[in-house]
C-alpha cells in the first residue's frame, strides 16, 4: 500500500484524542522503529553514501510516521518502509519512475543461460569460487541503471520474494522478473569483464565454436 | 521419443531455472525441475552457476546497523513531528 493511501475507516490523525495519539505512537514504535537497521542498510544499498543514506532514513521514518494512520495493521511494516524508502530515493534523485516493458520472460531466461554457457566455456565462471567478488559486484551494482538496481538489491541482496519486490516497486511481478533477469545479466557481463582482466578467462574462446547446447 | 522428451525437459528446466533458484515456482514445478537437474548433466552446471552467482551477489549485503547518531537524529525529527515517546 502506498504510504499516502488511507486505509478504509482509518482515523483522521488531526481529529484524534490524546489517548488515540498515544496508542498510535506506541504502535509506530513497536511495529516500525525496530526496522531502522533494515531501512538504513537498504538506504545505503541504494545511495552508497552514508550522508545520503542518513537523509533517506530520516525522510523514510518521517513519512512513515505522518502516514502511519494509513498502515494496515498486521501487514508487513518492513516492506511498507522499503516502499517509502525507495520512493523517497527516487524523488531525491529527481528520477522519473519509468516502467520497463515486460518482455518475453522465456527468451530472457534462455539468453541468460547462453550467457552462462559462455562464461563456463571461457573459464571466467571460475572467478565465482576463487575470488571475493563482493567489491567488484558492489561496483557493478552501483553502475546498474535504476530500476534494475533496486530490483536486484531487493530480491538478491535483501531476500525479498518477487511478490514483495512487486509491492515495494509498485510494478507487476512479471516486471520484477524481467528487471531481475536483465539486471543479473548485466552483472554477469561486468563479472565476465572482471574475470578477463583478472586472467581467469581464456582469450579468444568462441562460445559458438564449442556450443554444446 | 526419449531424446525428444529429454530435450523438452531441458528447455523447460532452463526457462524456469532462475525461478527455480529463487524458489518462485509452484511446489510441483520445483520438484520437477529439481528432479531434472539431478538427472541431467547438461543442465546441472547451469543451476550450479546460478546458485554460485546468487550467493556471490548476496555476499555484497552490507552488514551494518543504523549508527547511533543517525538513530538519534531520526528520533529527534520524529519528536519534532509529534511523536510522544521518550
Amino acid at each position: 500500500m502506498d504510504e499516502n493511501q488511507a486505509r478504509p475507516g482509518a482515523p483522521d490523525p488531526s481529529r484524534e484524542g490524546e489517548g488515540a495519539r498515544v496508542r498510535r505512537d506506541a504502535e509506530f514504535a513497536r511495529d516500525a522503529l525496530p526496522y531502522m537497521d533494515d531501512v538504513y542498510r537498504f538506504a545505503y544499498s541504494l545511495t552508497r553514501n552514508t550522508a545520503d543514506a542518513e537523509d533517506l532514513v530520516q525522510e523514510t521514518f518521517l513519512r512513515a510516521y505522518k502516514s502511519w494512520h494509513t498502515f494496515q495493521p498486521g501487514s508487513d511494516a518492513r516492506r511498507w518502509l522499503f516502499t517509502i524508502c525507495r520512493n523517497a530515493f527516487l524523488r531525491s534523485r529527481e528520477k522519473l519512475r519509468h516502467e520497463v516493458d515486460v518482455e518475453d520472460g522465456s527468451a530472457e531466461t534462455i539468453a541468460a543461460v547462453q550467457s552462462q554457457s559462455e562464461m563456463r566455456r571461457d573459464g571466467s565462471d571460475e572467478i565465482l569460487s576463487r575470488v571475493d567478488l563482493a567489491p567488484a559486484l558492489t561496483r557493478a551494482l552501483d553502475e546498474l541503471p535504476e530500476p534494475f538496481r533496486s530490483t536486484v538489491i531487493l530480491v538478491d541482496v535483501e531476500d525479498q520474494s518477487y511478490d514483495s519486490a512487486s509491492e515495494v516497486l509498485g510494478v507487476p511481478v512479471g516486471t520484477v522478473r524481467s528487471r531481475l533477469f536483465r539486471g543479473r545479466r548485466q552483472l554477469q557481463d561486468k563479472l565476465r569483464e572482471y574475470a578477463r582482466d583478472a586472467g581467469f578467462a581464456s582469450a579468444g574462446t568462441s562460445a559458438r565454436e564449442h556450443d554444446d547446447a | 521419443m526419449p531424446d525428444q522428451t529429454h530435450r523438452t525437459d531441458c528447455t523447460s528446466a532452463m526457462k524456469e531455472l532462475w525461478d527455480y533458484v529463487d524458489c518462485e515456482l509452484t511446489p510441483d514445478r520445483m520438484a520437477a525441475v529439481k528432479r531434472h537437474l539431478t538427472e541431467c548433466s547438461h543442465c546441472l552446471p547451469h543451476a550450479e552457476f546460478a546458485e554460485r552467482f546468487l550467493h556471490a551477489l548476496h555476499e555484497t549485503r552490507i552488514d551494518c546497523n543504523c549508527p547511533y547518531e543517525v538513530r538519534a537524529k531520526v528520533m529527534a525529527r520524529l519528536r519534532e513531528a509529534g511523536l510522544t515517546l521518550s
